[in-house]
């Protein structure tokens, strides 16, 4: 219904929208030259890695790679929740 | 000072040749003499779509080999004072010519020509590389489509490997019906993506077919919106980087419909 009424607001998602977000990714993996599996890969390691140290809110984690204007950055957002109560891990 | 001036894409299908032969006459009509070689050995078209396939006896592969002087083999567009082809073999392949041996043929090339422009066969492999191997500058075609920008960014990355200054973009096949609904990427999706300096951009319009199928550059048609595109194009090559981008936003409503009557905007998609 809310479809239907958007279409007839003429407000029904663009498809260049879709069309620039894939062509942004593709340009991260044509340049790291990590398929998506790996990416994933090392998004899971990461995320084992800073919950050696801290609880983290996993299911609202973000790790991804994004394109500036001359680099590729790693861009990571993870709420934590706590700091876990103990030593350095061994 | 002449200049080599390579036109590539990555991508085929996305109307380098078009352009190749549009600039080229845009060029010669504003005075310049200007050499476009077609670089798509076995597979030329340049020659089609400037309209002069009937008059090739020798090409570029002949002229490499000894077999003819360089002079033989250029054919002069009698339309376009200045604007000479040198076509491509259609019967040998790629490999049949070296980087090197591209370089010293536009070098002789840029002693008798203001502009040398290169019309570059799709690809990365050995086609590219001698297309490049002679050019001071690129110029990047892309269409506003996934794949077409995805290889426009890998062929700009290779632009700059061969040590070129920072390519320019024209960008073709524009719809600005669609790019109004938020169907087609915009001139400004383009731009953040390939982060390059843009040269111009060419609107979708059913001239370039009807040209094409004549052998007649729509550069020559002095009605047609996609042949001051092109002629815009040109001019800003040719020193005047300031020319305004061709408004072909009209289409709706009365200005739209009055450009439509008097022509300007035919066709445009």
């Amino acid at each position: 219904m809310t479809e239907l009424f958007n279409r007839f607001l003429n407000r029904k998602d663009s498809s260049k929208d879709d069309a620039k977000a894939r062509l942004k990714v593709l340009l991260i993996h044509d340049q790291v030259d990590l398929t998506p599996a790996q990416l994933d890969a090392m998004q899971e390691e990461i995320t084992a890695v800073i919950q050696k140290y801290v609880e983290i809110d996993r299911e609202n984690s973000v790790v991804r790679l994004e394109r500036g204007d001359d680099r590729i950055a790693l861009i990571s957002s993870v709420p934590v929740r706590r700091v876990i109560e103990r030593g350095l891990p061994a | 000072m002449s200049e080599c001036i390579v036109v590539t894409s990555g991508k085929g299908g996305v109307g380098k040749t078009t352009c190749s032969a549009n600039l080229g006459v845009s060029l010669a009509l504003q005075g310049a003499t200007v050499a476009v070689v077609d670089a798509d050995i076995g597979l030329r078209n340049l020659d089609v779509i400037l309209g002069l396939e009937n008059r090739i006896v020798y090409d570029l592969v002949h002229v490499i080999e000894g077999e003819c002087r360089l002079k033989q083999a250029l054919i002069r567009d009698k339309r376009a004072e200045g604007l000479y082809l040198l076509p491509a073999a259609q019967t040998r392949d790629k490999n049949s010519v070296t980087p090197q041996q591209m370089r010293e043929l536009i070098n002789e090339l840029k002693e008798e020509f203001d502009y040398v422009l290169v019309d570059c066969p799709a690809g990365i492999e050995q086609g590219f590389k001698n297309a490049v191997a002679g050019a001071d500058r690129a110029i990047i075609v892309t269409t506003p489509e996934v794949s077409a920008i995805r290889d426009a960014d890998r062929i700009i990355g290779m632009v700059e490997a061969a040590e070129l200054p920072e390519p320019h973009l024209v960008i073709n096949r524009y719809r600005s019906k669609m790019v109004r609904r938020g169907d087609m990427m915009n001139k400004e999706d383009i731009l953040e993506i390939l982060a390059i300096p843009l040269l111009g951009i060419v609107p979708d319009h059913e001239d370039i077919i009807i040209s094409s199928n004549r052998g007649i550059p729509v550069v020559f048609d002095e009605t047609s919106v996609v042949g001051e595109a092109f002629r815009r194009i040109g001019r800003r090559l040719h020193g005047e980087p300031n020319v305004p981008e061709l408004d072909f936003s009209e289409g709706n409503g009365i200005w739209g419909t009055m450009k439509r009557w008097m022509g300007l905007a035919q066709g445009v998609a």
